[in-house]
C-alpha cells in the first residue's frame, strides 16, 4: 500500500491550496480528483475576482487556477486526475478508484476539500431537458464552449446566478428574466446593476410555477409568491425560453467525511451537512480535516485561505513546521480569512436585513429589487461626485471586501481607506488623467468615466465592456440607463483594449449632455427586452 | 425515544395532491407522491425511505434529491427537517462497475 505524509481529496482552490503550504513544508502529497481537469470550479470562473491585492483580486478565476496549478508542481504535489476517493476508513486508509481498479492509500493525515453540488427545486417539468444547473451552464459555456440555450430564464438572485446569467449573455444567449422567490437580490448589487443595465428584469418574490414543453424546455410560467412563500393566484407571467438555469444554492459535498466518523451537524447557513471542525479545520477524527465548501459554502477567496491553514496545520501536526513559524503563518492567514468575511455579505450576515452601510447610508432598496441604483440615491454614495472635466464615477453602495480601485489610480483619486470593506471615496480635487485603470480594475463593473464637458452640447461617459463583436469608433448606438431602458442616442468615440485591462475593454460614448448621469450601458438596437418580456398567460 | 421515531403519532391521513405525480428522484423515478405516502406507510426516517422506495440510490446516490425527499418527508410527518438524520455514507461514493470495485491493488 502506498504510503503518504498527506492524502487530500479534491483539486479544487482550497484542495491545491492545502496541498501547496504542506508540500513546501516538505510533506509527501497527494491531490486526488475525479475531473479529467483540475482546478475545481476555477476554471470556469472567467469573471475577476472581488478582495484585496493579496486575494488575487481583479484576477479573473481561471488564471487564479492556472497560478495555483503552477505554484502546485513547483511544490512537488502528486496530482492524480481522473481518481475518485471511493471511501476513507478506519486508521486513514484510502480507497482510490483509478485506471479501471481500487487502489489502497494511506494517508497519515487526509484533508478532505471536495466542495458542493447545485440544489435544485422541483417544479412542474423541472425534469425536462433544458432544464440545468446555472454551474452546469457555466461548465458548457467556459469549458467545452458550449451554447447552452438562446433564450434563458435563471432562477436565484446570488453570486452563482448573477455571474452566470452576465456569462451566459457574453456567451450570446438572452436572459429573459432574473427570478427569485426572495424578497431581495441575495448576491453583490455590482453584479445585479451589470445585468440591469443590460436590459434583464429581476423578478423578486417570484418563483417557477412549471416549464412548459413536452419533451423539452419551451418556455416558463413563473408567479407571484407572499411573504409565506406561497404562490399568489391570477400573478401568473409568461415566457419564452428554451433554457432554465437553476442557481439556488450549493450543498456540501461531505458524504467522504461522514463516513470517515467526523461529528457532523445539520447547518443551513452553511448549506447543509458540515463537519464540525476546530479553527483549523480539523474535525473530530484527528488528522482529518475539512477546507472549502464542504465545510460550509463560501466564495473561492475563502477556500484558498482555508486550504492554506489547514495544510499549514497538518504539517505543523505531523512535525513539518515549527511551532513557532506555524503560529506565525496561521495567524497571517486567519487575519486574511476574517478580513474576507466582512463587511454586508460576511458569513454571519446570512439572512439578516442590512439597512444601512457601515458608513450610515441608507442601502439602496431600488437595488435590492430591481437591480439597480435609482437616480434619486445614487448621490448617497462617496464614490459619485459631479465637477468639470473627466473624473471617475464609482457606483459602488455596499460594502464588500474589495479595494482594487484604490491601488488602480496613481493620482489617489480613490480611496478606500484601511478598511477593506469601505465603499471608495472619490477625492473631487484629485486630478483624473483618464487611464480607465479603475475602470478596468473593477470586478464589479462599477466605475465609469465622465466628463459632462466633452464639448458644447454633448458629454462623455466611459464604461466597460466586455461583449463580443466590440462596437467601433464611429458607430452610431443607444445609451441605456441603469434600467437598461434606452433613453437617447450614443456615438461610440472611442475603444480601449489593453492587456493591462485584461480584457476589459473601455467604450466611451459621447451622449447629450443631461444624460451624463444616466446613460450607463451602450446598445447597438433601440430594442428593449423589458418590452417583449414577461406576457400575460 | 426521539421524535423522528416516535411512531404513535398521528400525522393525519393522506391527502392526494395536485403535484403528487411530479418526479423527485431522477435517477430512480420516485414522485412526490409516492414519497409521501411512504410516509403515511410508517417511514418516518430517510434511511427507511430509501429502503422502501430507493429513492436516493441511483447514479447520482442522492446528490440532487436528498435535501428535497428531506423537505417532503419532514413536511408529511411534521418532524423539522433538522431532527432528520441524513443517509448513511458508505463506500463507494461513486458508482463503481463490479469489475473495477473486484480489481483492488
Amino acid at each position: 500500500m502506498k504510503r503518504y505524509d498527506l492524502v487530500i481529496v479534491g483539486a479544487g482552490p482550497s484542495g491545491l491550496s492545502a496541498a501547496i503550504e504542506a508540500a513546501g513544508y516538505g510533506m509527501k502529497t497527494v491531490v486526488y480528483d475525479e475531473n479529467s481537469r483540475p482546478g475545481g470550479q476555477l476554471f470556469k470562473q472567467i469573471h475577476k475576482f472581488f478582495g484585496s491585492k493579496e486575494h488575487h483580486a481583479k484576477i479573473r478565476g481561471f488564471r487564479i487556477g492556472e497560478e495555483l496549478l503552477q505554484e502546485a508542481s513547483a511544490a512537488g504535489v502528486e496530482v492524480q486526475l481522473e481518481s475518485t476517493v471511493t471511501g476513507i476508513y478506519e486508521d486513514k486508509e484510502v480507497t482510490v478508484q483509478r485506471k479501471g481498479h481500487i487502489e489502497h492509500v494511506k494517508g497519515d493525515t487526509i484533508i478532505v476539500a471536495t466542495g458542493a453540488s447545485e440544489n435544485m427545486v422541483p417544479f412542474g417539468g423541472w425534469d425536462l431537458p433544458g432544464v440545468i444547473g446555472a454551474g452546469a451552464a457555466q461548465t458548457m459555456m467556459n469549458l467545452h464552449g458550449v451554447k447552452p440555450g438562446e433564450k434563458v430564464l435563471m432562477l436565484g438572485s446570488g453570486n452563482v446566478g448573477l455571474v452566470v446569467s452576465f456569462q451566459l449573455m457574453q456567451a450570446g444567449c438572452e436572459v429573459v428574466a432574473l427570478v427569485d422567490a426572495a424578497p431581495a437580490i441575495g448576491g453583490y448589487g455590482v453584479h445585479a446593476a451589470k445585468l440591469a443595465r443590460c436590459g434583464v428584469p429581476f423578478y423578486m418574490s417570484h418563483t417557477i410555477t412549471k416549464a412548459e414543453g413536452t419533451d423539452h424546455v419551451t418556455g416558463v410560467v413563473i408567479s407571484q409568491v407572499n411573504e409565506k412563500f406561497q404562490k399568489i393566484p391570477g400573478t401568473e407571467k409568461h415566457f419564452d425560453a428554451d433554457t432554465i438555469c437553476v442557481a439556488v444554492g450549493l450543498s456540501p459535498m461531505s458524504q467522504l467525511l461522514k463516513m470517515s466518523g467526523c461529528t457532523m451537524s445539520d447547518d443551513p447557513k452553511r448549506g447543509g451537512q458540515v463537519p464540525e471542525t476546530d479553527e483549523y479545520g480539523e474535525t473530530s477524527v484527528s488528522g482529518v480535516y475539512a477546507a472549502g465548501d464542504v465545510s460550509g459554502i463560501e466564495e473561492a477567496s475563502s477556500a484558498m485561505i482555508e486550504g492554506r491553514i489547514s495544510g499549514t496545520r497538518a504539517a505543523y501536526e505531523m512535525g513539518f513546521v515549527s511551532e513557532e513559524d506555524e503560529i506565525k503563518e496561521l495567524t497571517k492567514l486567519k487575519n486574511d480569512l476574517l478580513s474576507l468575511r466582512r463587511g454586508m455579505f460576511a458569513p454571519g450576515n446570512k439572512g439578516k436585513k442590512i439597512e444601512k452601510t457601515e458608513e450610515g447610508i441608507n442601502v439602496s432598496q431600488n437595488l435590492l429589487t430591481k437591480g439597480y441604483l435609482s437616480e434619486a440615491e445614487i448621490f448617497r454614495y462617496p464614490g459619485i461626485c459631479r465637477k468639470k472635466g473627466l473624473h471617475p464615477v464609482i457606483e459602488c453602495s455596499q460594502n464588500i471586501p474589495c479595494n482594487p480601485c484604490q491601488d488602480a489610480c496613481k493620482f489617489s483619486c480613490i480611496n478606500v481607506g484601511k478598511d477593506i470593506t469601505s465603499l471608495p471615496v472619490v477625492n473631487p480635487l484629485a486630478k483624473c488623467s483618464g487611464c480607465g485603470m479603475c475602470v478596468a480594475s473593477c470586478s464589479g463593473q462599477a466605475i465609469f468615466l465622465v466628463d459632462e464637458d466633452y464639448d458644447e452640447t454633448g458629454a462623455s461617459v466611459t464604461l466597460p465592456y466586455e461583449f463580443f463583436p466590440l462596437p467601433r469608433v464611429g458607430d452610431q448606438g443607444y445609451a441605456r440607463n441603469r434600467a437598461g431602458e434606452i433613453v437617447c442616442k450614443a456615438e461610440v468615440i472611442s475603444v480601449k483594449s489593453s492587456p493591462a485591462y485584461d480584457r476589459t475593454n473601455l467604450l466611451t460614448i459621447r451622449v447629450p449632455k443631461d444624460m451624463a448621469m444616466k446613460a450607463r450601458f451602450y446598445a447597438d438596437r433601440a430594442e428593449t427586452k423589458a418590452e417583449t418580456a414577461g406576457g400575460a398567460v | 425515544m426521539n421524535e423522528v421515531n416516535d411512531r404513535s403519532r398521528d400525522i393525519g391521513p393522506f391527502i392526494p395532491g395536485p403535484d403528487d405525480d411530479m418526479i423527485i428522484c431522477r435517477c430512480e423515478e420516485i414522485t412526490r407522491g409516492e414519497i409521501r405516502r411512504a410516509v403515511h406507510d410508517g417511514m418516518f426516517t430517510i434511511t427507511e425511505i430509501r429502503r422502501y422506495l430507493r429513492c436516493g440510490m441511483g447514479l447520482c446516490q442522492g446528490q440532487t434529491c436528498a435535501k428535497l425527499v428531506k423537505s417532503i418527508v419532514a413536511g408529511e410527518s411534521g418532524a423539522a427537517p433538522g431532527t432528520l438524520e441524513p443517509a448513511t455514507s458508505r463506500a463507494p461514493m461513486r458508482p463503481v462497475e463490479m469489475q473495477i470495485l473486484a480489481d483492488e491493488m
